[in-house]
C-alpha cells in the first residue's frame, strides 16, 4: 500500500499497521495517499537474507503527519531528496511466493 | 560465564551449566541455597532445536523445588533474566536467585542466523528485506551527516573495544585492530563495514542475586536495573537518531539508585554496531547530543579515560552470543568495581557502573546500575 494510516482521533500518522494509535490510543484508522515525502538516510545493505536482492538500497523518509518509512530504494537517491512510495513491488521471494510492498522513489 | 567463542563444540545445555556453576562457585554459593532462576535465551528453538532450556538447567544442576522459567527479549533476553532475578529478590519471593544466560549460535549458518535475527522486525520491515544492521547503516549515514563526526571517527569505537578485548581472557576476539583494518573489511550496510558490526557468538554468563543481609564481603550492590520499550518499527521514530527505550530505562535506572550520568564510573554500552555506542552514549546523558564522537576521538572512553566504555571488549570484540550479553556486561562490572582484574585491563578506582543491554535495535532496553564500595 502507498497509503499511510491517519488516527481518527488525533490525527497521527504511521504506516506500520497497530491496533491503536500510539499517540492518543485511538482504534480506528483511514487510509490516506503518502504523498511527497523526504529522504533522511540512505544506506546500501551488502549482506541480505535469501530471497532477497542484493545488494538491497535502503532509505529512511519522513512524510507529511508525522509518518517515517523505511523501504527499497529505486533509482539514484541522496539524502534530503523529495520522495513518494510506489507500490506494488516484489520484494522479496519465499517459499510461499513473492511478498509485495513499497519502494522509495523520486517524486516527480 | 564461558569464554566467548565463534563456535563452542559445546552444547547450549552445557554452556549455561558452566556459566552456572561458575557463578555459583565465585559467589561462594550452593546450588542448593537458590530458590528461583531465570533463563534469558532468544532462540534456542531455531538456533539448536532445543526447547525447555530453564527445567533442563535447573535438572541439570540437580535442583528440584525452585521456581524457573526462560526470559525471552530477543538480544536483551540476558538482561531482562537479570532484571527478573532483582526483581524476584527485592519483592521477598526469592531468598536467591540465579540468572543465567546464554545463545549458541555457530549452529546455524549465517544465511540461516541473519534470518533469525531480522524475524523480530514488524512485517512491513521484513518484507523490506530489513536486517538489524540495516538500521545502524541508516542511523550511521544520518548520524555522520548531522554531525561533524566522520568516517575514521566512528572507526574508533571499534579500534578502542578490540584494544580492550585484547586483554580479555574472556573474549571472542583477541585481536588487535586499527583504523585501516575497519576501513579494509567488506562494506555491511553503508556506511558500516564488517568490523562496524559484532560477530555471532557461542557463549553463556550467569550471575548469583540475593538480598544484602547475607551477602559475602566482597558482593556489589545493585542500585537499579530498569526497563522500557521503545516502537516496535524503527521508522516509527520521529528523530532517525532517537532510541527511547534507552533513555527511558536509563531515567528509570539513575531515579532508582538517587544518582545520575554524572557519578557513573565506567559503561557498559550495546555496540551491536559503533554507532550504536554514540547514540546509547548520548540518550544515557553519558554525552551530550551530538557529541558522543568527540569523546571517542578525545581518548575519553578509553580504558584510562574519563568515562571508559566497554573496558572488556563490548559486543564488537568479547562477541554477542545474544542471550548471555546482558549477564556478560554486569558481570564485567562487577569484576571492575571489586577489583578482581589484572592491571592492564582494570578501570582504576571505579565504584559506580552503568549497563545498557538492548532488544533488536532499540525496541526495548535494560539499564543497570551496579555500586562496589571502593
Amino acid at each position: 500500500m502507498t497509503e499511510l494510516l491517519e488516527c481518527r482521533d488525533c490525527g497521527r500518522r504511521t504506516y506500520y499497521e497497530k491496533r491503536r494509535c500510539p499517540e492518543c490510543g485511538g482504534a480506528a484508522f483511514d487510509a490516506v495517499p503518502a504523498g511527497t515525502g523526504e529522504l533522511l538516510s540512505v544506506t546500501t545493505v551488502h549482506v541480505t537474507p535469501d530471497g532477497v536482492r542484493e545488494p538491497n538500497a535502503l532509505g529512511l523518509a519522513s512524510f507529511p503527519g508525522g509518518a517515517n518509512v523505511i523501504a527499497q530504494l529505486d533509482g539514484e537517491l541522496s539524502i534530503g531528496d523529495d520522495v513518494r512510495l510506489v507500490g506494488e513491488r516484489a520484494l522479496r521471494v519465499t517459499e510461499d511466493g513473492p511478498l509485495w510492498g513499497v519502494r522509495i522513489v523520486a517524486a516527480e | 560465564m564461558t569464554a566467548f567463542a565463534s563456535a563452542d563444540d559445546r552444547s547450549l545445555l552445557d554452556l549455561l551449566l558452566v556459566a552456572a556453576e561458575r557463578a555459583l562457585g565465585d559467589a561462594d554459593r550452593d546450588s542448593a541455597g537458590v530458590d528461583s532462576v531465570y533463563v534469558g535465551n532468544m532462540a534456542a528453538e531455531a538456533f539448536n532445536a532445543r526447547s525447555g532450556l530453564a527445567n533442563a538447567l535447573v535438572g541439570g544442576l540437580g535442583m528440584t523445588g525452585v521456581t524457573a522459567r526462560r526470559v525471552e527479549n530477543t538480544s536483551a533476553s540476558g538482561a531482562s533474566a537479570f532484571q527478573s532475578a532483582v526483581a524476584a529478590v527485592a519483592s521477598g519471593r526469592s531468598e536467591r536467585a540465579l540468572a543465567v544466560g546464554g545463545e549458541k549460535m555457530s549452529a546455524a549458518d549465517t544465511a540461516t542466523a541473519t534470518e533469525i535475527i531480522s524475524r523480530i522486525t514488524h512485517d512491513r520491515e521484513y518484507e523490506q528485506g530489513v536486517t538489524l544492521p540495516s538500521f545502524g547503516g541508516l542511523a550511521a549515514a544520518a548520524y555522520l551527516r548531522e554531525t561533524d563526526a566522520d568516517r575514521r571517527d566512528l572507526s574508533r569505537v571499534a579500534v578502542k573495544n578490540h584494544a580492550n578485548a585484547y586483554a580479555n581472557e574472556y573474549a571472542q576476539f583477541n585481536k588487535r585492530i586499527d583504523g585501516d583494518d575497519v576501513l579494509a573489511s567488506p562494506a555491511v550496510a553503508e556506511p558500516l563495514r564488517l568490523y562496524d558490526c559484532c560477530p555471532t557468538s557461542d557463549g553463556a554468563a550467569a550471575v548469583v542475586v540475593e538480598s544484602g543481609s547475607g551477602a559475602t564481603d566482597d558482593a556489589v550492590t545493585i542500585a537499579a536495573c530498569e526497563s522500557a520499550t521503545g516502537t516496535h518499527a524503527v521508522a516509527d521514530r520521529a528523530d532517525p537518531l532517537e532510541i527511547a527505550s534507552v533513555r527511558t530505562a536509563g531515567e528509570r535506572a539513575y531515579d532508582a539508585a538517587g544518582f545520575g550520568a554524572d557519578a557513573v564510573d565506567l559503561a557498559c554500552i550495546h555496540d551491536a554496531f559503533t554507532i550504536l555506542e554514540w547514540l546509547e552514549m548520548e540518550e544515557l546523558g553519558l554525552a551530550p547530543a551530538g557529541r558522543a564522537w568527540e569523546r571517542t576521538r578525545d581518548g575519553k572512553t578509553d580504558l584510562d579515560g574519563e568515562l571508559p566504555v566497554n573496558p572488556g571488549g563490548g559486543l564488537k570484540a568479547r562477541g554477542h552470543p545474544l542471550g548471555a550479553t546482558g549477564i556478560s556486561q554486569v558481570i564485567e562490572l562487577v569484576w571492575q568495581l571489586r577489583g578482581d582484574l589484572p592491571d592492564e585491563r582494570a578501570v582504576e578506582g571505579a565504584s559506580r557502573g552503568l549497563a545498557v543491554n538492548v532488544a533488536g535495535f532499540g525496541n526495548n532496553a535494560v539499564c543497570t546500575l551496579l555500586e562496589g564500595d571502593a
